[in-house]
């Protein structure tokens, strides 16, 4: 039984706990340490490990203090050289490389964001097949027998082209935002790319603050596949 | 060609002709003295009808009237004619654009912008070169290359000066690191053997610094609302592009998943579970080596850094234990 709680989602921190029932990991350490903390009722301490996908502070802002508090870091040469993270707790993880952690295998693949060594991750334990893909401008790579999808969903190219048409969305931030991140439009390309015949429920992830509308992304990715969504909290 | 792209031809050129004509006697599109839209626009024809797109399909035939119409007005109001490579045509799916080349951008702060000319030059390790800042602005005091230097394995950089008629002058300098973030952006891999970044360096880095120093002149200084907007749009419609092709092109292809152990199969039909501890690459599995040099820089970080550890020990001492 496969167990997912959002801490954080969105540009201001991204924080996601996940657990198979004997091994509980964290993807991303993206909020105050003390959020952290509070978000696990103060259980920190039974995290098996921290996977981080690339360096900006929306995602690996707690990484030292998770280090100090003997959490394991599991991150890329890439990533780790850019928040300066030297520690016996710091496993440099490559694309492609798998690796276990408890009960845990994860395959990290490379992902396309502005950052030296971004990854996304698949996790396997048992049965069940976790796809993890956050701050990308879209995948590479299609996956065989998922059970849960938690993707970036950030933002629908008809809202951001309202906005840039009305000014509030200057040519830099759109610019960056089509370069890096994932869009709804190419989501439902992904997701009609892959077999979901064992999916059971996807998650939404980093929803833009202004470029976004969680119900009409909700409504329209359960019109595509007639699965349960769930559009992480904030 | 057919008929009907014929017909196709005189409709478009003609509509182009038109919108320029109207823009014209309205006094919002000011064009260079020395340009004619019909011979760019002729020039741009006998370009498109060789033009293909991804599918090696003309693009006059798989493009959006709509887009050929905007891409041929965005090139005029540019003032730029594609005979001259200061301006080519590349088709996103169904939408075709009007690129603008380095030629391009200094044809417009040339032409537009009363520049008297424009230069690039490549720095290399060992040039002597200098230059100072006044009011903002960057002056070259010297620049002396010396002709042993010219290797493009040791590009230092590379600055691009704007001289106006007056005798004043604007430069960008970029350090090779500087052009290299700027190269990241670019979806052409420019850090693949055999690129063409890495076989024209100097030449990339040219067009890289000449471009920065227009685009920012052009912004900053053209009183032209509509030339500043056919310059913006055309980057924006670029960039866009540039991603939506990337996506098609690359995006869900090949399939990854996790590889079941080599124990696995051999030992027949154990639970995955089981195997798990095994099946640890050896990067990751502390060896009994590694525990004991992780005691030892422990030690020795509690000698020297007592209160640290201290600090931290309490924290994982005060942690409830469930």
């Amino acid at each position: 039984m496969i167990e997912i709680k959002s801490l954080a989602s969105g540009s201001s921190g991204n924080c996601y706990w996940i657990s198979d029932g004997n091994t509980a990991l964290l993807l991303e350490a993206g909020i105050k340490f003390k959020e952290i903390q509070k978000g696990l009722n103060f259980r920190v301490s039974q995290i098996a490990g921290c996977l981080i996908s690339h360096s900006h502070a929306d995602h690996s802002k707690a990484a030292r203090e998770l280090v100090k508090a003997g959490i394991d870091i599991y991150t890329s040469q890439g990533t780790a050289e850019i928040l300066k993270l030297q520690d016996h707790r710091i496993n440099i993880i490559k694309s492609k490389k798998q690796f276990n952690i408890g009960t845990w295998k994860v395959m990290p693949f490379d992902t396309i964001h502005d950052d030296p060594e971004p990854l996304g991750f698949l996790l396997i334990s048992g049965e069940e097949k976790i796809l993890y893909a956050c701050d990308t401008c879209y995948l590479r790579y299609r996956f065989v027998g998922l059970t849960h999808i938690l993707v970036e969903c950030n933002y629908s190219k008809e809202i951001l082209f309202q906005n840039r048409e009305n000014g509030s969305l200057s040519l830099e931030r759109k610019k960056r935002t089509i370069r890096n991140h994932f869009s709804l439009e190419d989501v439902k390309e992904f997701l009609k790319a892959n077999d979901l015949g064992k999916v059971r429920e996807i998650h939404l992830l980093h929803l833009s603050d202004s470029n976004s509308d969680a119900g009409i992304f909700k409504r329209e990715i359960q019109s595509l596949t007639g699965k349960e969504i769930y559009v992480a909290k904030k | 060609m057919s008929e009907k792209v014929v017909a196709f031809k005189e409709n478009i050129v003609e509509v182009v002709g038109k919108q320029i004509d109207l823009l014209q006697k309205k006094d919002e599109l000011t064009l260079p003295p020395n340009y004619s839209p019909k011979n760019a626009l002729m020039s741009a024809w006998l370009i498109l009808q060789e033009t293909v797109d991804r599918n090696r399909s003309p693009v006059l035939l798989s493009c959006t009237k709509t887009s050929i119409v905007n891409s041929l007005l965005d090139m005029v109001i540019q003032g730029l004619n594609p005979a001259k490579k200061q301006c080519y045509f590349i088709a996103y799916g169904k939408r075709l654009t009007c690129m603008r080349s380095y030629f391009g951008s200094m044809a417009i702060v040339k032409n537009l912008v009363g520049a008297k000319d424009v230069y690039g030059e490549i720095l290399y390790e060992g040039d002597d070169f200098s230059y100072e800042i006044k009011n903002g602005n960057k002056i070259i005091l010297r620049h002396v290359q010396k002709f042993k230097d010219i290797d493009s394995e040791r590009i230092a950089g590379a600055y691009c000066t704007i001289v106006f008629e007056d005798g004043k002058e604007s430069t960008e300098v970029m350090s090779i690191q500087q052009i290299k973030k700027a190269w990241k952006k670019s979806n052409m891999d420019p850090g693949k053997e055999g690129s063409v970044h890495k076989e024209f360096a100097e030449e990339m880095c040219r067009r890289t610094v000449i471009n920065r120093a227009c685009k920012r002149f052009i912004n900053s200084s053209s009183d032209s609302a509509m030339l500043v907007g056919a310059v913006n749009r055309a980057d924006e419609i670029a960039a866009e592009a540039e991603v939506d092709e990337e996506v098609k092109e690359k995006a869900n292809k090949e399939v990854i998943d996790i590889k079941p152990g080599k124990e696995e199969s051999k030992e027949k039909d154990k639970p995955k579970e089981k195997d798990t501890p095994k099946k640890k690459p050896p990067t990751l599995q502390k060896t009994k080596e590694q525990i004991a040099r992780e005691k030892r820089e422990t030690e020795r970080r509690g000698m020297f850094e007592g209160q640290a550890v201290f600090k931290e020990r309490k924290l994982t001492n005060r942690r409830p234990d469930f």
